[in-house]
């Protein structure tokens, strides 16, 4: 029997859910954006503390709402940071290098300004959000499936993460301002020509971008046992890493490299426990061991930079 | 003469698309042969397999070095460089945020004063002196010593040009591989340029395989002349004949 | 009565110790073009090395059993504050002797990490130098033998057991811009060489660069192997200022602090890193002291200065990303040969 059945079975399919949210926006971002945003994580914990907030100060219990309002929240912080840092260093004519970096300073920012966020709503409620207990909603049902029951959060994340697929293939595939957006990443000089404003693109690309991995952290808020304002760091490893394997501009390879992911941090590490003895909190070593395999054997070449040097005997 | 580098029956695809298709060719030592062929049809993509840039799909390159012919597809590009080839790039690829000197001194091949304990001592400094005069002596020639301590970035296209294909010259090399050294340089300077070229392979034996696009320049200066057509070669032979070879003559004027 | 001298030397202190960070970075990131979001990782692997070194010798070489009292425990932490000042050969012996295994330590793990970044881009070499930078962090969380999420204290500095503690701040002091003017002049010549020259190079277009015969991936190494090293000293130098090590010390606003001094000095000018360290430290500083003043308790003054960092790596990328310093040409012979040239008369 598989190592950890049926529990890592049941965990990496919940993480693969959660990695298809937080991955694909941020692969989305990248092909139409060409901007390598370190500042994705945020947009996961802020939409994870939009839901935290109004638990906490409205005793909101409904997860729609939560995830209504992180979407709002996620997407206006990513176009905020197009059109007052990135745009306009853009337009200055900024190497990729330095408005990477630049992402790099808004990530700090968000980081410490929810730290302080977070007093705040302590002062006027005297509840603790610096450390928050998982929340649990009362309009998502669990399901009971041959003796076990799916959590709340399997729910949601598995109709979430469902959801955006199938909304992100109709959009791309059938609708015309979805296959401007697909024009854009192709081949943005043509694109332009042809009449589609690349700048409507890139700011709707941003607003689906963080909306959508704001989702995925509200949707959180009722998975993980304690949330804080290093939750979404904390998966930065695995959700770039998931990006990385599609190269950051293919959206089926990113949804592969979520089941690959979330496949060897669920029942790759089960099996290295199992048989081994190597405890399951080392999960991230495992991903970035991937990580470093990916670099070395199969460099992403294509996206962002690339060294005609391959490492051979000869010579 | 006999042949220093040889081709043979290169192909290389990407993705769909083929950029060379069995192409066999040789340059002679101390020959200064021509390259030519409409806009796509495979230039640089051989330049870029000759120097490791890329690893062809099917045949090989030889190159000839002290002990005979010696294989060099699939080696990395610094160590075709080291074996004595440079190529100049049709885009100008230069350091645009170190001076036009800079750009030219970073060219010679095992400064002593690039290994990291040597750079601590100060014993490179002779070899470096030695290298900025020659890099003098070689902006003085094409009138760009006004220019030395000026960034690249500064510079016009013109002159970006003309210190790419000049960088390429400071070091000792056997076989220049120049792509395209006189577009957008003006007919003057292009003749110096050239002028240059037969003078060091007449002074120092060197080989040069030029890809130029203004024929009328290269069928002074060259030997021999390939061309190329849709990645496959379409004819070769003395410059006269070949450009009044009828089918290159379409090729041109049918796909350029 | 405010003591300046006292605040002085301990800034002066810190500032010796960043400014040493803010060299390093912008000698990988600034002249080389390797980006390195994960300073962090050899500042702490260099701290911990010198901290875990020192501890556990001072109490195996006075008799103690570690495995009993290890340097973590309670009694361990009383046995090193007792021991500090006994022996000052073993103070001082341990002290160089930590300073250049954390060079060792954290510059060969710069070395290696170099290895899977070798071709990649600069995304991905910032990105994995980040999580090798967290995955520390919590590797250490997790690691008994140095103490875990507490980490390890009381270690004994190298002048314990000079009675004045003014003397053993000032001779400390002494010692770390010993240090820095060491790496100062060490960065200075390697980059005012044809080494830098390459670097640089490497660093506006690494494609070209290999063409033109340069050992890219080498040279990376090289870079990463001299920079993490320096970066371990400093970090090693940090212990001892400290006395104590604990994972939550070497968090990546650590890294972007220092990445803000050198975007805000000049990247690529090293005396700009010095002035870069000296504004962030003084800025730091009185955000610290007027934040307080103030009235602002409902939010805790760290947040802030975290903050801060941040908002200035923004804002000067958007405003000034040449920072206040310029780069300057590499300085070699060849410039006075050219001045010689342009002064004998035109051209050839």
């Amino acid at each position: 029997m598989l190592p950890g059945y049926p529990y890592s079975i049941v965990n990496f399919l919940h993480y693969f859910f959660f990695y298809l949210l937080f991955s694909l926006p941020l692969t989305l971002s990248y092909r139409n954006t060409k901007v390598i945003n370190f500042a994705h994580s945020n947009f996961i914990t802020y939409g994870m503390y939009t839901a935290v907030f109004l638990h906490g100060l409205l005793g909101n219990t409904s997860l729609p709402a939560a995830a209504a309002a992180a979407f709002l929240v996620g997407g206006s912080m990513a176009l905020l940071n197009n059109i007052a840092v990135f745009r306009p260093l853009e337009r200055r004519g900024a190497s990729p290098s330095l408005v990477m970096i630049a992402s790099m300073g808004l990530w700090i920012m968000y980081n410490y300004l929810l730290y302080m966020l977070a007093d705040v709503a302590h002062f006027f409620s005297r509840k603790n959000f610096v450390s928050y207990s998982k929340i649990a909603y009362s309009d998502v049902p669990e399901l009971s499936i041959a003796g076990f029951t799916l959590s709340q959060s399997f729910v949601a994340s598995m109709l979430a993460a469902l959801g955006l697929v199938v909304a992100l293939y109709l959009f791309l595939e059938k609708t015309r301002l979805g296959r401007a957006m697909r024009a854009v990443s192709d081949n943005p000089v043509l694109a332009e020509v042809s009449g589609i404003p690349r700048d409507t693109i890139v700011n709707l690309t941003w607003l689906i971008a963080g909306g959508v991995a704001a989702v995925g952290g509200a949707v959180w808020t009722c998975f993980s046992g304690t949330i804080t304002p290093q939750s979404g760091d904390a998966m930065i490893l695995q959700v770039f890493t998931v990006s990385f394997i599609g190269g950051l501009v293919s959206l089926l390879r990113t949804g592969l490299g979520a089941l690959a992911i979330s496949f060897i941090e669920n029942v790759g590490i089960a099996a290295l426990n199992t048989y081994l003895g190597v405890p399951t909190s080392f999960r991230p070593f495992l991903t970035f061991a991937t990580l470093l395999t990916i670099l070395i054997a199969s460099p992403p070449l294509g996206a962002a930079g690339g060294l005609p040097y391959r490492f051979r005997r000869r010579g | 003469m006999a042949s220093i580098l040889e081709v043979n029956s290169v192909s290389k695809k990407f993705g769909g698309v083929v950029a060379l298709e069995e192409v066999t060719l040789s340059v002679p030592e101390r020959g200064i042969v021509g390259l030519i062929g409409p806009n796509g049809s495979g230039k640089t993509t051989l330049f870029n397999v000759v120097t490791g840039f890329h690893v062809p799909d099917k045949g090989e390159v030889w190159f000839r070095n002290q002990g005979g012919m010696e294989r060099i597809d699939g080696l990395n590009p610094n160590e075709v460089f080291a074996r004595g080839i440079v190529r100049t790039f049709q885009v100008p690829r230069l350091f645009k945020n170190l001076t036009v000197l800079e750009n030219l001194l970073v060219t010679p091949r095992n400064q002593l004063g690039e290994r990291p304990l040597a750079a601590l001592r100060r014993g490179w400094e002779r070899e470096e002196r030695e290298l900025a005069r020659r890099a003098i002596e070689l902006l003085k020639r094409f009138d760009l010593l006004p220019y030395a301590n000026t960034r690249v970035s500064e510079l016009s296209a013109a002159h970006i040009k003309l210190v790419e294909t000049v960088r390429g010259l400071m070091t000792p090399a056997r076989l220049y591989l120049l792509d395209e050294p006189a577009a957008g340089v003006e007919a003057g300077v292009a003749h110096r340029l050239f002028s240059l070229v037969r003078e060091l392979r007449e002074r120092e034996g060197l080989t040069f395989f030029i890809v130029e696009h203004r024929i009328e320049i290269l069928t002074r200066y060259v030997d021999y002349l390939y061309v190329l057509h849709n990645g496959k070669l379409l004819a070769e032979g003395k410059p006269e004949e070949v450009i009044s070879d009828p089918r290159v003559v379409e090729a041109y004027i049918g796909g350029g | 009565m405010i003591d300046v001298v006292g605040f002085l030397v301990s800034w002066l202190t810190l500032l010796g110790i960043y400014s040493i960070l803010a060299l390093t970075l912008n000698f990988e990131s600034g002249v080389s073009g390797v980006t390195n979001f994960g300073k962090v990782l050899f500042y702490g692997v260099g701290a911990y090395t010198a901290a875990a070194l020192t501890v556990y010798l001072v109490l195996i070489l006075n008799g103690f059993d570690v495995g009993r009292t290890p340097p973590y425990s309670v009694e361990g932490i009383v046995a090193l504050g007792q021991l500090a000042g006994q022996n000052p050969a073993l103070n001082l012996a341990l002290f160089a002797l930590s300073l250049v295994l954390a060079f060792l330590a954290a510059g060969l793990l710069g070395y290696l990490l170099s290895y899977p970044i070798l071709r990649v881009g600069p995304a991905f070499v910032g990105f994995t130098l980040l999580s090798s930078g967290e995955l520390m962090r919590i590797f250490l969380q997790h690691f008994e033998p140095v103490g875990a999420s507490k980490g390890l204290m009381s270690i004994p500095g190298p002048f314990a057991w000079v009675p004045e503690p003014r003397v053993r701040e000032l001779a400390f002091l002494g010692v770390v811009l010993a240090l820095l003017a060491l790496t100062y002049v060490v960065m200075d010549r390697l980059v005012n060489s044809p080494l830098g020259r390459t670097l640089r190079a490497v660093r506006e277009d690494e494609v070209a660069a290999l063409c033109l015969g340069k050992h890219v991936p080498r040279l990376k190494a090289t870079v990463l192997f001299i920079g993490s090293g320096f970066t371990g000293v400093a970090g090693a130098l940090l212990a001892y200022y400290l006395t104590a090590v604990n994972p939550g010390m070497f968090v990546p606003a650590v890294t972007f602090n220092v990445w803000a001094m050198i975007i805000l000095g000049g990247m690529g000018n090293l005396r700009g890193s010095l002035v870069g360290a000296v504004l962030l430290t003084l800025f730091d500083r009185l955000l610290t002291f007027l934040t307080p003043q103030l009235g602002i308790t409902v939010i805790s003054p760290d947040y802030v200065r975290w903050f801060s960092v941040g908002l200035l790596i923004v804002a000067l990328l958007l405003l000034r990303p040449q920072g206040l310093l310029p780069e300057e040409p590499v300085r070699t012979p060849a410039l006075e040969e050219l001045e010689v040239a342009l002064r004998g008369g035109g051209s050839g």
